[in-house]
């Protein structure tokens, strides 16, 4: 019985915690543009995201290896150090979107002004990231962050002409108002949202914390391999809503309150609040990981001490790099950038950086210095190279449909 | 079993040796330093060997061994070139080595090393002045 | 001296034929006893005619996964091989010489 219960704690704080200020954005700016024509590529991307964090929370728990450690190792000190300027600068862009996105969530339910949150919100950040114990800080976001269930129901009770919805997914086209190449930069952005790096950074740095061995693995891969593709619906149920109330009206997302605009309409102000609670938790809980992510990778690659398991003190430096990464995004959105831009384009800086991240675990996995008799098998070495193709076309391609769509406008 | 069967048939069967054989690309930069207690200190960034003469016949001379790791400017000359001055360098004595495997584990502590300066520093000026900071997470 | 002195440094033969580049220095842990390990004696070098710098060592292994990287990266270093440390007759400031008899042996590390 306790352990049942312990896997349903894994599994509800991997479906709570899987979605972000990206997949919140991103999902509904692309329902509200395209309909359920682009739902197929976040089916690929959490089909991506599971291979990957699975593979590198198996790393972490026989090796004991981080991901950045290992990205350094295997491919020496001057790759690694061109990946950890792209890795660190495009966390950093992720971060300044989620502590904008909790300022924008807190927004809508207080009406005070989301640049008088910020400070309040990275503050709150740093104090969690400083006191409090790894496990209590991802069980609690991730369970509050299932409030966003509500977009699920959301859906039945708007109604939907259901024939339509499912057909559109089925069989995508790019709606009139729209070019190929809108429809292809934003299927990027949603491929990036799903599968950002900093989630494998944080897993599998999450795996090391938690001393995963051996034996945690069967829990590991239950978390991810049913928490991701829950977490996944969600997104898909964040597209559709749009795709019902957004779409035929025409309605730019420009902020949060588009994205809760449908659930508003179909459950009134408890939904709302249900929302509220879902965005907050789920920025908040993004925060973290980001924050975590900046102080892991630059950690890992100099060989310094890290890690929430260790006092403050006692990983010094870990420490001041987050404490800066937090002052760096107050200082950006203190000038009045607007956090969904900037979600938008940390969403395909993401894309274009997957091949740096996902290259390094596949090889990893493969070594048995590291890995002994836990090394991939065929079937998962083969579902993980047709991913790295995708990832390496959609990293390529990101670039050329940015200028040529003028970022997706 | 060698790597590439073809090619190899023209050349002579590697060596084989008492001790543990170690490329140094392959099993020794890069990899992460822990001290005695499995704190991480830094990472290899090169090697220091002993000297070899320049220009002069190596015959009879006996083969040069590791003495230091080396670690924080030699990093930044690795990548992008140019070399520091010796007196730059920061050592970690091969003799404090403890074992070397998929990490290089000293049989010291970090405390006395000077490859760990900058953590003393960032978390005696720091740090320490942050309360709470003494503490285990809760 | 500095390990990275010698990685990358072009080879020549005794003729001045160029043989490649120092792709990397192999050491044993067979020297004299030291405080906790015995000393590192450097064995010998892997010279690669291709690519200057290595990557992941899969010329030196019989590693096969993922196949389509391991496969890429024996192609890119094939030809690669070892030579003892016995068999360099001298460094000049800017390449190494292998005496007259030296001999090319396999690159493949012990298991």
């Amino acid at each position: 019985m306790k352990q049942l219960l312990a896997v349903a704690l894994g599994v509800l704080t991997a479906i709570g915690g899987f979605l972000d200020i990206g997949d919140l954005v991103t999902s509904s700016v692309v329902g509200s543009r395209f309909g359920m024509a682009l739902v197929w590529v976040i089916v690929l991307g959490v089909i991506g995201i599971c291979v990957f964090a699975q593979m590198s929370g198996r790393v972490a728990a026989i090796s004991g290896r981080a991901t950045f450690e290992i990205i350094r190792e295997r491919l020496g000190a001057r790759m690694a150090v061109a990946n950890l300027g792209a890795s660190f600068l495009i966390n950093l862009l992720t971060l300044t979107a989620e502590v904008g996105g909790v300022a924008l969530a807190l927004q809508l339910a207080s009406s005070i002004e989301p640049t008088l949150w910020v400070p309040v919100a990275a503050f709150a950040v740093w104090l969690v990231i400083w006191r409090v114990k790894f496990s209590i800080m991802e069980n609690v976001t991730g369970l509050l962050g299932l409030s966003l269930i509500v977009f699920a129901v959301a859906v039945f009770l708007l109604h939907p002409d259901w024939a339509s919805l499912t057909g559109q997914a089925m069989s995508p086209s790019v709606p009139a108002t729209e070019t190929g190449a809108t429809y292809w930069y934003y299927a990027i952005a949603l491929f990036g949202s799903a599968m950002t790096p900093y989630e494998v950074f944080f897993f599998s740095s999450g795996g090391v914390e938690e001393k995963w061995t051996k034996k945690d693995l069967g829990q590991s891969r239950v978390n991810v391999l049913v928490g991701f593709p829950l977490g996944g619906i969600l997104s898909i149920a964040i597209a559709a809503c749009a795709t019902i109330v957004l779409l035929p009206q025409g309605i730019q997302v420009t902020s949060l309150s588009q994205v809760a605009l449908p659930v508003s309409e179909a459950g009134g102000k408890l939904a709302v609040a249900f929302v509220i609670v879902g965005m907050v938790a789920a920025t908040f809980g993004a925060t973290l990981e980001t924050t975590l992510s900046s102080g892991y990778t630059i950690a890992q690659f100099f060989g310094w001490s890290w890690g929430k398991f260790r006092r403050p003190i006692k990983a010094a430096r870990f420490h001041l790099v987050m404490i800066l990464c937090l002052l760096f995004a107050i200082g950006v959105l203190a000038t009045g950038a607007d956090p969904v831009m900037i979600t938008e384009y940390s969403v395909v800086f993401s894309a274009i950086a997957l091949p740096l991240t996902y290259l390094p675990i596949l090889l990893v996995a493969n070594d048995k210095q590291y890995m002994g008799d836990e090394v991939n098998g065929r079937a998962t070495n083969a579902v993980a190279l047709a991913f790295l193709v995708i990832i390496v076309v959609a990293s390529l391609a990101a670039i050329p449909l940015m200028i040529i769509t003028g970022a997706g406008a | 079993m060698t790597a590439n069967d073809e090619d190899d048939i023209s050349l002579a069967p590697p060596d084989s040796y008492a001790g543990q054989v170690l490329d140094a690309q392959l099993h020794l930069l890069d990899r992460q330093v822990l001290d005695t207690d499995g704190v991480p200190v830094t990472t290899v960034d090169d090697l220091e060997i002993t000297d070899i003469p320049i220009d002069e016949p190596l015959r009879g001379t006996p083969a040069p061994t590791i003495i230091n790791i080396l670690t924080g400017a030699t990093l930044g000359t690795r990548i992008f070139g140019g070399r520091p001055p010796s007196s730059r360098l920061t050592r970690i004595p091969y003799r404090d080595i403890k074992d070397i495997g998929v990490v290089v584990t000293l049989g010291v502590d970090a405390e006395v090393l000077d490859a760990s300066w900058p953590e003393r520093w960032v978390r005696d000026h720091i740090i320490a002045h942050i309360p709470g900071g003494h503490h285990d997470p809760e | 001296m500095i390990l990275s002195d010698l990685l990358t440094r072009p080879v020549i033969d005794a003729h001045g034929h160029s043989l490649g580049r120092v792709l990397d220095v192999r050491f044993v842990i067979d020297g004299a006893p030291g405080q906790l390990l015995a000393e590192a004696r450097l064995a010998g070098l892997i010279i690669s005619p291709r690519a200057a710098t290595s990557f992941l060592g899969y010329e030196r292994t019989d590693e096969k996964s993922p196949w389509l990287i391991a496969s890429y990266l024996r192609w890119r270093h094939r030809g690669s091989f070892f030579v003892r440390w016995e068999d360099v007759d001298r460094l000049t400031s800017t390449r190494i010489v292998l005496a007259r008899s030296y001999r090319k042996r396999s690159a493949a590390l012990p298991d």
